[in-house]
């Protein structure tokens, strides 16, 4: 049962690759469906456009309400409500005659499913994957860089069956991630009745021997202990058995010995655990969950990460739109731009790869790797101007690859770290809003930056300006947590 | 050699200028004017430039017009005097039983009248002329912009169809297919796709189920372990 353990970590880990693989693959193929949709409804550019802003950026932007729905009914059916979502929306779709009906049925629909999905997925690898997080985390999203086979597949069915047929084969093929999303078992229940017998037996199978072979563990039990205590102060969460990170301050929790010794041997604290956990089940009291709750909104380590979110998504996003557009500008043909977009897709992917195992390794803390891809890519944005010809060009996109795939990998790890899984899906949620607001604007601004200026030069400027700017947040960390402990422990 | 193409819908009076590149030195160039075989006379001449001035009142003197240089190479530059084109759909349209097709038909000038045309077999038959109110419609958005729309498609309607827009100067054509499908059709791999999620959920909730027993077989153990 061990093994089972582990194997659940790479069913959860299969499943978020395939939502980025499917969600992003439909949000990129959209613009096959722009043509398609123009064609036949009559609406004009900005009308059918409409479509694709409304699914995209309601997958940030319905986060925090998601996140509350996940919080009540768990991730697992939030997930397969999220597939559902998906499939119902593309099947409404093969029945639409306007342009409206498309807004809700394709905006709407979709773009809540693909939040559901995104949501349940990210906090539930984040759940199972408590050693490999970094690398779990880029392993799911180098879907992203398959993205590119759903092009060439959605032309053929489009030319095959039309775009009504091509839309039920696409909620077909959406179906396919409920079943990946039943591989989405809880860790632990909310439920005090059922969670004394699973956490008996989730004992059994934690692990706890700290230098465990193969990938993702789920050394859950001695931290769903302590959800359990009174004081839920941020530094507890901190404790995960292999982690080499500071130690932390006296812990006031009653099972103080037991997170004292997170190395001690296996069958010492299985036992314990099991009847500690008796005892406490007996004296637990659950603490009322809010509909919304608003708390990272009064934490500082949430701004201090919602802002170098921000940034660094407006730095990852402006330079991809205009890079085809500035190779063509310096005379390259639209053919060896396509050429830059792949080349950037493979390196990022590898990029973020190399970066999630690095950062797994823990010589320091994630933020610092976070950071320092950070401020690399704001200087390869800033002498990106100086790239005038295609073999320069193409050593910018490199270089922009690798270290947007180092911090993107890094995101929900770093996020994991400042405030722990437990709260994981409030901030996330909060971050992700944020995130959409900033990548509803990103694109226009991107634009208007061009018509001012009339060069893309601009661009290149302004998003290596947003990467120097994104890292900033980070030097308060330190300030951060110490104030956030001081008023803990007040 | 270069060639222009240029649009005529009605008759006009057009003047064709060939220029030579100020830095080009030629000593003492010829230059003629030709439609076909048929020589032309200049209208006027500059240092560097021949004009012709051409009247056209009908189709036969649309054409090309060709004027050549010759100095020690010869240069020809050509004119393409046509009727305004029309823009079709290249790829099939595709549509399905009970739904509906539109064709749409564009030119850059305003067209004087339009016609539809069907494939019955090898003839061409014109759809305004047959034209069941319930079957077809026509509608013509603007001057230059003209849709066909096909209500309660059967797979016979699949086929060739024309679209012809008439001009003072002659007409032209543009050609459209159109594909019916069943519904079954996309509906075969729909199907396929859904039995194979439903598999998977089935064995996933079968999975669950039996190792559900297990482990309740399993905890029945550890209690009685606990109990000793």
């Amino acid at each position: 049962s061990r093994g089972a353990a582990a194997g659940w970590a790479w069913g959860v880990v299969f499943h978020f690759f395939l939502v980025n693989v499917l969600v992003m693959g439909m949000l990129k193929t959209f613009g096959i469906f722009f043509v398609t949709f123009r064609e036949e409804m009559g609406g004009s550019s900005e009308q059918v456009s409409w479509i694709g802003s409304i699914m995209s950026s309601l997958r940030f932007l319905g986060a925090p309400l998601v996140s509350a729905v996940c919080q009540r009914l768990g991730e697992r059916p939030t997930s397969i409500l999220g597939a559902g979502l998906v499939a119902g929306g593309c099947l409404l779709s093969t029945q639409a005659t306007s342009v409206p009906f498309l807004c809700f049925s394709m905006g709407f629909l979709l773009g809540m499913g693909f939040a559901c999905l995104y949501q349940a997925a990210a906090v539930m690898t984040a759940k199972r994957c408590r050693a490999r997080l970094a690398f779990c985390n880029a392993l799911a999203r180098s879907g992203m860089g398959l993205t590119f086979l759903m092009a060439p597949f959605t032309q053929l069915l489009i030319e095959l069956y039309g775009w009504q047929g091509t839309l039920l084969i696409f909620g077909g093929i959406m179906l396919n991630l409920v079943p990946s999303s039943m591989l989405l078992w809880p860790v632990s229940t909310d439920l005090p009745q059922k969670s004394a017998k699973n956490q008996r037996r989730g004992s059994s199978v934690a692990k706890k021997d700290p230098e465990t072979p193969g990938g993702c563990l789920d050394g859950s039990t001695p931290r769903e202990l302590q959800l359990h205590c009174a004081q839920e102060a941020p530094t507890t969460e901190r404790l995960i058995p292999h982690s080499r990170e500071d130690s932390d301050p006296a812990n006031p929790c009653a099972l103080g010995r037991l997170q004292k010794n997170p190395e001690s041997s296996s069958s010492a604290t299985s036992t314990e655990a099991k009847r500690s956990h008796k005892t406490l089940a007996a004296t637990k009291k659950e603490p009322p969950q809010p509909l919304l709750d608003f708390s990272p909104l009064k934490d500082p380590v949430f701004f201090i990460f919602t802002w170098s979110f921000l940034f660094s998504h407006l730095a990852y996003f402006v330079p991809l739109f205009h890079l085809v557009a500035r190779a063509r500008t310096l005379g390259m043909s639209s053919r060896d731009g396509s050429h830059l977009i792949a080349v950037a897709g493979i390196t990022e992917m590898l990029s973020q790869l190399l970066s999630g195992w690095l950062a797994d390794h823990n010589w320091t803390k994630k933020y610092h790797f976070h950071v320092t891809y950070l401020l690399l890519s704001g200087v390869t944005n800033l002498l990106g101007p100086l790239a005038t010809t295609l073999p320069l060009l193409l050593a910018y996109t490199v270089a922009f690859a690798t270290f947007c795939g180092g911090f993107m990998a890094l995101v929900l790890p770093v996020l994991v770290d400042l405030v722990g899984v437990e709260k994981l899906h409030s901030y996330l949620g909060f971050a992700a809003f944020f995130a959409g607001i900033a990548a509803m604007g990103g694109p226009p601004l991107a634009g208007w930056l061009y018509d001012y200026t009339q060069t893309y030069v601009c661009s290149f400027l302004f998003a290596g300006a947003c990467a120097l700017i994104s890292p900033i947040s980070f030097f308060f960390e330190p300030s951060a947590q110490k104030w956030k402990l001081k008023k803990a422990n007040l | 050699s270069l060639e222009k193409n240029i649009s005529l819908a009605s008759p006009t009076k057009v003047e064709l200028t060939c220029k030579l590149d100020e830095n080009t030195n030629l000593k003492n160039p010829q230059v003629t004017w030709k439609k076909g075989s048929e020589t032309i006379s200049h209208t006027s001449k500059t240092k560097n430039s021949w004009t012709i001035q051409v009247t056209i009142s009908d189709r036969s003197q649309l054409g090309s017009y060709t004027c050549i240089v010759k100095d020690e190479k010869e240069i020809s530059a050509t004119f393409h005097l046509h009727v305004p084109k029309v823009e079709g759909r290249e790829k099939p349209i595709i549509t399905y039983e009970g739904d509906r097709a539109v064709m749409v038909c564009k030119t850059e000038h305003n067209s004087k009248a339009w016609t539809w045309y069907m494939t019955n077999g090898t003839e061409l038959v014109a759809i305004n002329k047959i034209l069941h109110a319930d079957k077809f419609q026509i509608k013509r958005p603007s001057a230059n912009v003209n849709r066909l729309e096909i209500l309660k498609l059967t797979k016979k309607d699949g086929g060739e169809y024309w679209c012809e827009a008439s001009f003072d100067l002659g007409s032209s054509k543009t050609r459209f297919e159109l594909r019916v499908l069943s519904i079954t059709a996309p509906l075969k791999p729909f199907i396929a796709v859904v039995a194979e999620v439903a598999i998977l959920v089935v064995t996933i909730v079968l999975y669950e189920v039996y190792s559900k027993k297990k482990g309740k077989g399993r905890e029945k153990e550890f209690d009685q372990i606990e109990q000793l």
